[in-house]
């Protein structure tokens, strides 16, 4: 009987069609907005977006970094180290604030940073309009449990020219988004 | 029949709709658990131990395998290893093996591993073992990611973060 009804012969392949549908909405959301398995149960944010990296150069002596910490992320105090290229630069050493003391089961007494830090990077034989590339490592952990590893980033920055304004902060170029993971 | 179908048609279209959200369902559950995938990429992996002689992953096959992604440098990672010392010594011989993949440098390692009387292999796979790590699901490369695989070879798990005890027995168990 119900093979001569026209609606339920329709209903057949729409049915079949939207079970592919359902089908295909599964397998894209399998692959497509591959938020990883693990990462699911805590959301985490990559490196380099939970520790954001900026510099410029105040004038020919001074240059400055500085990290943008995301809420629920620190960094180490003792694991900041600085450099600057080219080597005819001379690099003096960087004063860093006190951090906050975590009391650490394994490494004692750490400090650590939250929110943002700037640090001044005292420098020598660097010229006005000259280009340094000022490299900053770090590493840092999140509040749920995870570390990140020791990074070392790089930024490109122009020294003012003499009695000129300090140079505005240059972020460090974020890697391109990575849609297929 | 004519007469029922626009209420029929609003069956078929609910259905359709609970379909696709089922399918979305399933297909995030999948991933949020890990569950049901191969791993034989990860079991294909060989790796050196702390002699340098390297490891192929595949000789614990058909065990229940956990493996540790960690550093010396990562404390929620040295935090929670003396939990699966203690596991690999109540379960290893009802088939229980860690291996642990140190994204880090063998002196580190092996300083570490006495300290905490490392009972199970420690392997050395460098900064490249992260990479490895992400292509197995830990997106943003952090410290510690843990892969456990069951005696089939598919993956039961996946954590990014330490493990809790309750969370590892419950594991255990089910897979062992």
């Amino acid at each position: 009987m119900h093979t001569h009804d026209p609606v339920d012969s329709l209903r057949r392949p729409a049915r079949a069609a939207l079970a592919l549908i359902a089908h295909r909405a599964a397998l894209v959301g399998a692959l497509c907005c591959n938020v990883g398995a693990a990462a699911a149960e805590i959301k985490l944010l990559p490196g380099e977006e939970a520790f954001r990296y900026a510099a410029r150069a105040i004038d020919a002596r001074t240059l400055e970094a500085r990290f943008t910490i995301a809420d629920g992320y620190y960094l180490y105090r003792d694991k900041l180290r600085f450099g600057v290229e080219p080597e005819s630069v001379a690099v003096g050493a960087p004063a860093l604030p006190p951090g906050k003391v975590k009391d650490d089961e394994f490494f004692g007494r750490v400090e650590t940073y939250r929110e943002q830090i700037v640090v001044r990077i005292p420098v020598e034989r660097a010229t006005p309009g000259q280009t340094l590339t000022l490299r900053a490592d770090s590493q840092g952990c999140a509040d749920v449990g995870v570390c990140y590893p020791p990074t070392s980033q790089r930024i490109a920055i122009v020294v003012p020219a003499a009695g000129a304004a300090a140079g505005a902060f240059v972020e460090a170029t974020p890697p391109k988004k990575r849609w297929f993971q | 029949m004519s007469a029922a179908s626009p209420s029929r048609r609003w069956l078929v279209v609910g259905a359709a709709v609970l379909a696709l959200l089922f399918g979305a369902w399933v297909a995030r559950s999948l991933l949020q658990s890990g569950a049901n995938r191969d791993a034989s990429a990860l079991m294909a992996v060989s790796l050196p131990d702390l002699q340098g002689v390297q490891q192929p992953l595949r000789q614990w096959q058909g065990k229940l395998v956990v493996v540790n992604f960690w550093a010396t440098w990562c404390a929620p990672c040295r935090e929670e290893m003396p939990m699966f010392v203690a596991a690999q010594k109540a379960h290893g011989a009802k088939g229980l093996q860690f291996v642990g993949i140190a994204v880090d440098e063998v002196a580190k390692v092996k300083q570490f591993a006495h300290e905490i009387g490392l009972n199970y292999p420690a392997l050395i796979g460098g900064f490249g073992a992260l990479e490895l790590s992400r292509a197995l699901g830990n997106s943003v490369m952090a410290l510690p990611f843990t892969i456990i695989v069951g005696r089939d070879g598919q993956v039961m798990h996946t954590q990014l973060g330490p493990l809790n005890h309750n969370q590892l027995e419950r594991l255990v168990e089910a897979g062992l």
